[in-house]
């Protein structure tokens, strides 16, 4: 299980430009064979075809890997679809083989793998080899991360502050902290500037990290710019770009979801879909997926009748002061308002809305040796309960991540159907 | 011309005798039964139960040949390969692609009707060899067809509409349907496709009226049912054992049986399946009410290289005695009594074959070559004929006149080793890795010969195989098409390319030959694409355009 999550992220993250296979030849017989079971007895042998009964793939650009994935996973005029069967590291090895030509081209130069891999032995040594700062884990985390990260006198608290202090002790090493805050700039966004973070290497990890396609493209707009942290240089001033990096992930350990949170007195019922909320006076945080998820698969009665607000902190005490009876909210803001409001008279559903983000840790894609030591931790730290017992201290509603790992690209046809 | 007078004559005669007891568009196990007599219908596949392909019409010559031109052309609107075979009755002709069925005017070519086929988008990934539709079985007013999501479909010959469609089996487990359905003893009898994708192989008798199945004979036996000691050895190998029955049997109504041929056993790793593997790469005589086998005759035990037995099993009279013929995959030439079962002659129809020297007559089984041995034992070896086969499905003419085959080759051999296959529903069970071994020269030849002796008559060499059935008629004439588009004929004794005509896309349809007021037509689909084209990767037929159209073509004055 462990080695098959591994794998998915690894395939995750080489169609969107992480560099994971160190041995070409053992990967070109791979995807050689990965070919021929899916694709030569359309596409030919070796790619060789006459172009008329099926596309000539010897034409695809070996810049577009994204319009690549659609077409397999999804299908392309006589092509079937083959997103339910494929494994995701069969897709990065036909991408493989088809932006090799066969094997019969040099891959297209990418400047990450032109860094030698690190010659160190064991996982750990050669995790320890690529640190910023020798003998110490640098994360970054979120000054303003409500139950995930929050920071303290001395050290942090929340749950991704918990994470990254136990992925130190797997290093044995001690855990050091840049505590930033997004700048909330037109251009910028909380994505891109992880990536940035990462790229002039404010930090080692970034805990929190929520995986969804466009969380793992950003790369492709090569440079952001960088949010304010606590020891950032004065020079460093908001028109100062990062050449951005591709970044690697490791297996996700908790999920972020959506429930339902209602004021004790009121829920009469119980939910199994947005719609059954019909009846109650709905709040809606607006420009939230939330908020957008519950004016889309409520009722229209339920629509009509909803008290609209702005996101943030207010949302809920509005809820508490009675302004409506219920709304939909990510877990995490009700954690929130729960630990801040302690006599709060607001509970929380079991029901959970099916769409939800996994979060894991990013760094940089060089650096992914990080992973080999912190995938196996996460692993044993669901299945043994740190984890559970983190978020408790954290007072954090621990949902453990579920598949697939990687949320796809929300379209409004997702938003609408996925109830 | 006085002969085309009497054509017409007899064919007003057969009209009127339609119209009186039935409804126009009734056609009864006996018509079925007389097939290949009446030149104004095809009523069953290979124009006649016995599939010989040959029509002793002769209105359309030596003589006149050159001046064959086309009469009309429909579109089929679609780009895969077309490999149907064209039925005609009461004035119209019924032709499918994988994507709909058709009911043609036969003086106009114009559509009468058409039925959409749908099926799921993912479909296409259980088809090995071509997203194909071979044609339609009709009877008591019917059309019959099967579609690529292993359904078994029945319309309304007169508008079309679906009168019952029964699901054979979930396709996402890689099995599929291409084959053209066969009537039967008032049974419909179909064949299952997949024999790439670790299937366990069928064939199944349905009731035309309500499409409740009433049988399904499984090709490969399960513990304990006869046959099932030649898989003891494997484990669970036959549970994904193949065995498909992909092509349209042949029927006797004396003996009331019907011939079904069988694919290879899977995968090919044929290490892993100990033993012959019995019914896979067989030849199977059923009784068409219940299924049950009357006898079996396997061509390739234990058969490591796809040789399936699935090719057309034509219907002769060889000295006196009634028999089966078929032109396998494997290079030989089987000819079997057809009550018995027993071999009566199995010379090789190619040139090169390098598996196996010859197949005893006595034990009936192949005298295979260290070739054999070495690929059971995972070794890489160079094989003739290829996984194409010497032979592929495109069906052989018989002209039980001057006793001739004409059939179209492959010259084709294969670098092979078996390795450990993997599992997974819907996805290829190869277990070996291949490639083509290519001749310098032809990789095709149209081959006429002896049946029993294999003795060559003459044989026309094409670049690229032909992929095309073949039609030989009492005009003196052979008709095949290829793959670059090519509707030729040629001289039947001779090997004399005649005449030819460009269709506009390569040709791996049927050629049929029928007649309408006393003339006589030819029609063959055209539409490139299929096996050959996928699998072969031929870059010279990047200047042949996919587009299927049916063409119907008559002599000029």
């Amino acid at each position: 299980m462990i080695a098959r999550t591994a794998r998915i992220l690894c395939a995750m993250l080489v169609l969107f430009g992480a560099p994971v296979f160190a041995d070409d030849a053992a990967i070109f017989k791979k995807a050689e064979s990965t070919y021929k079971m899916f694709c030569a007895h359309c596409h030919g042998p070796k790619m060789v075809n006459p172009g008329t009964s099926s596309f000539d793939l010897r034409k695809w650009p070996k810049d577009n890997k994204e319009g690549f994935a659609t077409s397999v996973l999804k299908g392309k005029g006589d092509m079937p679809a083959w997103g339910d069967i494929l494994l995701p590291e069969e897709l990065d090895l036909l991408w493989h083989y088809v932006k090799t030509r066969a094997g019969k081209e040099p891959e297209p130069f990418d400047s990450s793998q032109a860094v030698p891999p690190p010659q160190k032995d064991t996982p750990i040594e050669q995790a320890k080899a690529q640190l910023k700062t020798p003998g110490t884990l640098t994360a970054c985390l979120a000054k303003n991360g409500g139950v995930m990260s929050s920071r303290r006198a001395t050290g942090g608290a929340g749950m991704d502050y918990e994470v990254a202090a136990a992925l130190a002790a797997e290093l044995d090493m001690p855990l050091d902290v840049r505590w930033f805050e997004s700048e909330q700039e037109e251009e910028s966004t909380p994505i891109r500037e992880i990536y940035a973070l990462l790229a002039y290497e404010v930090c080692d990890i970034v805990p929190g990290f929520a995986l969804y396609e466009t969380s793992l493209s950003a790369f492709y707009q090569t440079r952001a710019a960088l949010p304010r942290w606590d020891t950032k240089p004065d020079h460093l001033g908001m028109e100062f770009q990062v050449d951005l990096e591709p970044i690697s992930v490791t297996d996700p350990y908790a999920r972020m979801e959506m429930g339902v949170v209602y004021r004790t007195a009121d829920l009469d019922r119980s939910i199994e879909k947005i719609a059954d909320m019909e009846g109650l006076k709905i709040g809606v945080e607006q420009g939230t997926l939330a908020g957008v998820l519950t004016l889309r698969q409520g009722t229209e009665a339920m629509a009509l009748d909803a008290v609209t607000l702005n996101p943030g902190p207010d949302f809920l005490w509005e809820m508490e002061q009675g302004s409506f009876d219920a709304a939909l909210v990510t877990v995490g803001a009700y954690d929130f308002h729960k630990k801040q409001n302690f006599i709060s008279t607001l509970a929380l559903d079991e029901y959970r809305h099916p769409l939800g983000f996994n979060i894991s840790v990013a760094m940089l894609g060089r650096k992914k040796a990080m992973r080999d030591v912190f995938d196996p931790a996460i692993a044993r730290m669901i299945e043994d309960g740190t984890l559970q017992d983190l978020a408790d201290k954290s007072q954090y509603t621990y949902a453990k991540p579920r598949q697939p790992w990687v949320q796809a690209h929300l379209t409004m046809q997702t938003i609408i159907s996925m109830r | 011309m006085i002969k085309k007078f009497a054509w017409g004559a007899f064919a007003a005669a057969v009209a009127f005798s339609f119209v009186t007891p039935q409804t126009a568009s009734a056609q009864s196990a006996q018509d079925l039964i007389n097939d290949g007599s009446d030149p104004t219908s095809i009523l069953t596949y290979g124009m006649g139960y016995g599939q010989t392909r040959h029509s002793a019409m002769n209105a359309i010559n030596l003589d006149n040949v050159s001046r064959l031109r086309p009469e009309w052309t429909y579109s089929l609107a679609d780009s895969r390969g077309q490999e149907t075979f064209p039925m005609i009755h009461d004035g119209k002709m019924y032709v499918t692609t994988h994507a709909a069925t058709m009911a043609l005017d036969l003086a106009t070519g114009m559509q009468v009707w058409k039925t959409i086929v749908e099926y799921p988008a993912e479909t296409p990934r259980v088809a090995c060899c071509g997203i194909v539709n071979r044609g339609v079985a009709l009877y008591e007013g019917k059309v019959f067809r099967t579609t690529l999501d292993a359904h078994v479909v029945a319309l309304d010959a007169a508008t079309g509409a679906e009168v019952w469609r029964t699901k054979s089996i979930d396709f996402k487990d890689g099995y599929s349907m291409t084959v053209a359905p066969l009537i039967a003893d008032g049974v419909l009898i179909t064949g299952i496709s997949g024999g790439e994708y670790g299937i366990r192989g069928y064939i199944e008798g349905y009731d035309p009226n309500t499409g409740e199945r009433l049988w399904r004979t499984y090709t490969i036996p399960a513990p304990g049912e006869p046959g099932s000691e030649t898989w003891k050895d494997g484990g669970d190998a036959w549970k994904r054992g193949g065995g498909p029955a992909w092509l349209t049997g042949s029927y006797d109504a004396e003996l009331n049986t019907v011939y079904w041929g069988t694919g290879n056993p899977s995968s090919w790793n044929a290490g892993l399946r100990p033993g012959d593997n019995l019914y896979a790469s067989s030849i199977l005589a059923l009784d068409p009410k219940t299924g049950a086998m009357k006898w079996h005759y396997q061509t390739t035990p234990n058969d490591p290289f796809d040789y399936d037995t699935t090719n057309e099993l034509v219907h002769a009279e060889i000295d006196g005695r009634k028999v089966i013929m078929q032109a396998n995959r494997n290079g030989f030439f089987y000819i079997l009594d057809r009550e018995t079962g027993e071999l009566v002659a199995a010379p090789k129809f190619i040139d090169k074959v390098n598996w196996a020297d010859s197949i005893d007559l006595t034990t009936g089984r192949p005298v295979e070559t260290e070739v054999a041995t070495k690929a059971r034992a995972g070794e890489e070896v160079n094989y003739w004929p290829s996984a194409l086969g010497g032979k592929n499905w495109s069906p052989m003419a018989y002209n039980p006149n001057t006793n001739t085959v004409f059939a179209n080759t492959n010259v084709i051999g294969m670098n092979y080793k078996a390795v450990e296959p993997q599992y997974r529903p819907g996805v290829f069970y190869f277990g070996a890795e291949f490639s083509w071994d290519w001749p310098e020269g032809d990789r095709g030849e149209l081959r006429a010969f002896d049946p029993v002796t294999g003795e060559l008559k003459w044989k026309d060499g094409v670049a690229i195989p032909r992929y095309s059935g073949v039609l030989s008629t009492d005009g003196g004439l052979v008709f095949t098409g290829n793959m670059t588009g090519d509707f030729e004929a040629f001289n039947a004794e001779t090997g004399e390319k005649v005449w030819s005509y460009n269709t506009g896309s390569g040709i791996v349809g049927q050629p049929v030959t029928w007649e309408r007021d006393g003339k006589q037509y030819v029609t063959i689909a055209n539409g490139v694409g299929a096996v050959y084209t996928l699998f072969s990767g031929d870059e010279r037929l990047a200047s042949v355009p996919t587009g299927g159209n049916i063409w119907t073509f008559s002599v000029v004055e």
